[in-house]
């Protein structure tokens, strides 16, 4: 037993040595080459003093005017301590509130996500990733995979999902990278098994929903199913408006009908396509838990006229949903037992399912990524010369016609 | 004889400075569209909203809103209003183009945007400012709805429908007919309820040449 521990070490030691990512000895999902920051440090640098761009700027917001974007790059580039975090921020945010706020570029805020982790400036990088409409922070794919590795490394699932939200709120889910470290982190945090309010369940159900959509395997169906009956369940309680308000969510009806079309499709689908069975457990609770609170309800209508306004927040509408809930919980009951004579019902958690998903998918989706990221670095790089020219021209004229001025000043002057 | 006018330079001045103050002192469209959500009341003018308007005021967003959160605020996304959903069941919506958002807005909420419309399944050629950007009526097309959204079943168009003439038209059109030589007419004269015609000036005018080059009176 002591050999096979030691040969169990001694594989686990190699893997670790080989770059590909491997479950068993590691806690994190993206390999080192991904994450690691040589390609970012190795552009060529813009050393500029930053109290001097603080100076500047502070003197061109005073007198009206707009401040350019690459200003506002070099500052951020420029950071070297943890202060200056907090300094760019502020002044990223002035940039939001400036008439130039679309003009902020990719990969300022590219740096910006970047130099937080660096300072250990994390809970920064999430503060104004939450609130992107006032600071104007919309990082990219790459971006948002750094991100949400570093939160996965810590295992900070709570975290994590935040970050998920955001990818979730932009439409952000094209790569597959991205869509297999969000639902890693969406179902290592259902795993916890944590509380979840409306809002929060809302939250989590749009994420694992618009996630699920584009996988079209075992784990992508499960996302799907739970996100859907996740928002049915928040329908069903507040009404249609509260699910889709600020989301970007279908405003029909019936999310918990399109979660059991998802069931359907899994019956159907002639591939080796499962449903997870925790999956199927959770939606059953739900189920059953909507079915009691709508029957305490029904029983306790004619008390207080409390409740007459609470009910006036859902249309008629919404109640032809509630009465039909009956119907969705003995069609749920005919599907899963379907399933589960079609043996179409995987017994692994939701959670081992993503793990085995990415175990195998990840190291090939990162490839892709990284040559892109490399050749967008080269394209940023380019950018930011041509701006730099760009003002050097525009610093060299406003020059030249100041001289000019002067000349025509004098000569007018002296006659 | 009249008194010649005496010239007032510095009114003429003042009365300049006046227009450039007031152009300069316009009101921001954050300032313009701000609102009050417990009274329901602008700040700007003191005016109340519509009563019919209230609950979409609560429920729904105004476009900025949205556009806000969204990378490069929303450009290239569609976005349909509530009250064209619930009129029409083919879609309609607006792609955004261009944007200028209002920066002195707290949440970025305010400011013009310009789009291609699609009305009813027809899309249009050009890019027009859109209006009714403030309303609190907008919905964002999410991007895995957008082709379900997209795909409609146009509805036939109905037919053209035809009527009779009026009877002294009748006898006046069968009569010039008739002189023309064309004898005995197979069938009664019919009005198409459609007509296809840009009436402007050179249609008339084409009308009237044509008119002329027919000699003769009517009956």
């Amino acid at each position: 037993m002591a050999a096979s521990v030691l040969k169990r070490c001694v594989t686990a030691a190699l893997k670790v040595k080989r770059s590909s990512p491997s479950l068993s000895a590691r806690r994190w999902l993206l390999s080192a080459g991904y994450t690691d920051t040589d390609v970012w440090e190795a552009r060529e640098r813009d050393q500029q003093n930053l109290a001097l761009l603080a100076n500047t700027m502070d003197r061109t917001y005073d007198r009206n005017l707009p401040v350019s974007s690459l200003t506002v790059s070099r500052f951020v580039d420029n950071i070297s301590s943890r202060e200056e975090v907090d300094q760019a921020e502020y002044y990223l945010y002035k940039f939001r509130h400036s008439p130039n706020c679309w003009y902020l570029r990719d990969w300022t805020i590219h740096s910006w996500i970047r130099q937080c982790l660096k300072y250990r400036a994390r809970e920064r990088a999430l503060y104004t990733l939450k609130n992107k409409v006032q600071y104007g922070i919309f990082p990219d794919d790459f971006t948002f995979n750094l991100l949400i590795d570093s939160y996965i490394k810590d295992g900070d699932f709570k975290s994590a999902c935040s970050v998920v939200e955001e990818v979730m709120l932009q439409e952000a889910f094209d790569l597959p990278s991205t869509q297999i470290l969000s639902l890693y982190a969406l179902g290592s945090y259902l795993a916890t098994r944590p509380q979840l309010n409306v809002s929060e369940e809302r939250v989590v159900g749009a994420s694992l929903l618009i996630s699920g959509l584009k996988q079209d395997n075992t784990v992508g169906l499960s996302a799907q199913l739970l996100g859907n009956s996740l928002l049915g369940k928040v329908e069903i309680l507040k009404g249609i408006h509260a699910v889709f308000k600020g989301m970007p969510l279908f405003w029909a009806r019936g999310y918990l009908g399109r979660a059991l079309a998802v069931m359907e499709r899994a019956a159907a689908a002639p591939g080796d396509v499962k449903l997870s069975k925790d999956t199927i457990d959770y939606v059953n609770d739900l189920l059953q838990e909507l079915s009691s609170t709508s029957d305490t309800d029904s029983s306790g209508e004619e008390s207080g006229d409390e409740e007459g306004k609470k009910e006036d927040a859902l249309d008629e509408e919404d109640r032809d949903e509630q009465a039909k809930l009956p119907q969705y919980v003995s069609r749920f009951k005919e599907l899963s037992s379907q399933l589960e004579t079609q043996g179409k019902v995987d017994s692994a958690s939701f959670q081992a399912l993503v793990t085995a998903l990415a175990q195998q998918n990840l190291a090939a989706a990162e490839k892709p990524d990284l040559e892109e990221y490399e050749s967008r670095v080269k394209g940023w790089e380019a950018e930011n010369r041509q701006l730099i020219q760009r003002e050097k021209e525009m610093r060299e004229k406003a020059e030249q016609d100041k001289q000019e001025r002067l000349a025509a000043r004098a000569a007018a002057q002296q006659v | 004889m009249v008194k010649k006018k005496r010239l007032r330079l510095i009114a003429e001045m003042a009365r300049k400075i006046r227009a450039y103050r007031e152009l300069k002192s316009r009101p921001r469209e954050s300032q313009k569209y701000a609102l009050d959500y417990e009274t329901m009341r602008r700040p700007l003018t003191g005016k109340m909203l519509p009563v019919l308007a209230w609950q979409d005021v609560r429920r729904e967003s105004r476009l900025f809103s949205l556009l806000a959160g969204m990378r490069l605020f929303g450009v290239g996304r569609l976005f349909t209003r509530k009250s064209w959903l619930e009129e029409h069941t083919e879609p309609s919506y607006w792609q955004v183009t261009k944007i200028k958002v209002d920066y002195t807005s707290e949440n970025m909420d305010h400011g013009r945007a310009w789009g291609v419309l699609t009305y009813k399944g027809k899309q249009e050629s050009e890019v027009k400012e859109m209006d009714k950007v403030m309303y609190h009526d907008w919905r964002l097309v999410p991007k895995h709805i957008e082709q379900q959204f997209k795909d409609f079943e146009p509805l036939p168009e109905p037919p053209v429908r035809y009527v009779h003439y009026p009877p002294l038209l009748r006898a006046m059109l069968l009569s010039q007919h008739h002189e023309a030589g064309g004898g005995a007419v197979a069938e009664e004269p019919v009005l198409p309820l459609r007509r296809d015609v840009l009436l402007n000036k050179d249609y008339f005018r084409s009308q009237e040449q044509e008119r002329q080059r027919r000699a003769g009176t009517a009956v």
